[in-house]
């Protein structure tokens, strides 16, 4: 059974189409790309997996869950990671991630765990709000693995990050990825695309207009990046 | 979960109030001086502070409220915290509960100390029980909360949302008001005692069980981009 699985999902807002009949599969364990220009759909597509959003049609399933009908299973399944920590500035790292993990009903110890885990339990006691950005996006990812999701969702996680919180936050990846969490990943940034994913697909204008290995992506071209450039016609003088 | 994720809810957005007080300083400074100003204002003009009192102790209560309640949703969308609510499994009851029990403990925070200022500034002559009329008061405070909570939801993706919240919030609080001040009135002004005011009483709690109810069954959708 896929991970995620998605089937002619359409979505409109108003007059625009944003997706126009995805079909995606990601298998389990797999780490995945989704990438593509500005508008391409990419956070609309993540936001109807993530049950965020409800898609006009098609069949969206998680672990074999219908985000529609079975919603409360599908975040139990999912962890979500986005340029947005969803964190309180106001609290405390300890007492943000104690409020999730009661959320999410798991033991609130599990937060000292994660705190170990993302090396942030010496500022446990202080307030976000005093946190880099590169420390709140770890939190933010101790926040989404607090009740070990199967599927971690990371809608670009780097955005406005500086290249040493970037390279910590790939480690930390990568290392979720070797445990065997399914990741999938929406970014602009093709080298950590071709960093942390085996497989990819290039959305643009709400379809699908290349799928499968980041490595036969780019075969035929210098770089991945060309690729990307021809296929969505971005490199057309653009 | 139930009622263990209601309380967390509720828990966190209090600490995070405690820590900050950034709403509950605003209300109640402004509460503060919304009873002040009309003490002065009913004594100017000779008015019996017992025939308006129990109305303007109400008007206090809903600009205090209108201020501070639809903040509980609204500081969330802001933030984009509401996503990560909505990422967890509670379920839509259960936030809206949450939040409305916040709200309700700002509200009483307020009343327990705007209620005997305003006895104390209007030199109100108390013939019935305080008891009970605190008491009614938290009734028709939990009705306002329940009420607002609600329709904080329903506005959150309007675009002035702050200036829509007060106008769609009066009519349908309209009930829940005049009967309050009619039942605050019979307990402070004429003394009476629960039985003489359990029609109030009634009208109120069911007012405010209608309410939660479409506001259950509306959240969904609400919260719904």
């Amino acid at each position: 059974m896929p991970a995620v699985e998605l089937r002619g999902v359409r979505k409109r807002f108003d007059a625009l189409e944003v997706l126009r009949g995805i079909d995606l599969s990601v298998a389990k364990g797999e780490a995945f790309a989704l990438l593509g220009p500005n508008g391409a759909g990419k956070t609309t597509l993540i936001r109807i997996i993530a049950t965020l959003l409800r898609q006009d049609s098609g069949e969206v399933r998680v672990a074999g869950y219908d985000v529609r009908e079975d919603a409360r299973e599908v975040k139990r399944r999912i962890g979500v990671v986005s340029h947005n920590p969803f964190l309180y500035d106001e609290l405390t790292a300890r007492e943000n991630l104690e409020f999730y993990a009661r959320a999410y009903g798991v033991e609130v110890a599990r937060a000292e765990e994660m705190l170990e885990r993302i090396n942030l339990a010496e500022r446990e006691d202080d307030l976000v709000a005093t946190f880099s950005r590169g420390m709140k996006q770890r939190l933010s990812i101790a926040r989404a693995l607090l009740h070990s999701p199967e599927v971690l969702l990371l809608d670009e996680p780097t955005t406005g990050l500086d290249l040493r919180s970037r390279q910590n936050f790939y480690a930390l990846l990568e290392e979720l990825r070797s445990s065997g969490v399914t990741l999938l990943l929406t970014t602009h940034h093709l080298d950590e695309a071709e960093r942390l994913c085996s497989r990819g697909a290039v959305l643009h204008y709400g379809k699908v207009v290349a799928e499968g290995a980041l490595s036969e992506l780019k075969r035929s071209m210098e770089s991945l990046e060309e690729a990307y450039l021809r296929i969505t016609g971005e490199g057309n003088g653009a | 979960m139930g009622l263990k994720a209601v309380l967390n809810l509720t828990a966190k957005d209090v600490r995070a109030e405690l820590r900050t007080k950034h709403t509950i300083n605003f209300m109640l400074l402004f509460s503060g001086l919304a009873v002040i100003f009309f003490s002065r204002i009913a004594g100017s003009y000779v008015v019996s502070a017992p025939e308006i009192g129990a109305g303007l102790l109400w008007l206090v209560f809903l600009f205090t409220g209108m201020l501070g309640l639809g903040r509980a949703f609204v500081k969330e969308k802001e933030l984009g915290t509401l996503d990560g609510l909505k990422l967890t499994p509670m379920s839509s009851e259960e936030i809206l509960a949450g939040k409305a029990m916040y709200n309700l403990a700002l509200m009483l925070g307020i009343q327990s100390i705007i209620f005997p200022i305003f006895l104390v500034f209007f030199d109100f002559p108390v013939k019935g029980s305080l008891l009970l009329a605190f008491g009614v008061l938290t009734l028709g405070n939990l009705s306002f909360v329940v009420i607002s909570s609600a329709l904080s939801t329903l506005v959150l993706n309007a675009r002035a949302r702050e200036l829509l919240l007060p106008v769609i919030l009066l009519p349908v609080l309209f009930p829940v008001i005049v009967t309050s001040v009619s039942a605050l009135n019979r307990v402070l002004v004429d003394g009476e005692g629960f039985l003489n005011i359990l029609g109030e009483i009634k009208i109120i709690s069911t007012y405010a069980v209608v309410m939660s109810v479409i506001a259950m069954l509306t959240f969904d959708f609400a919260l719904e981009e």
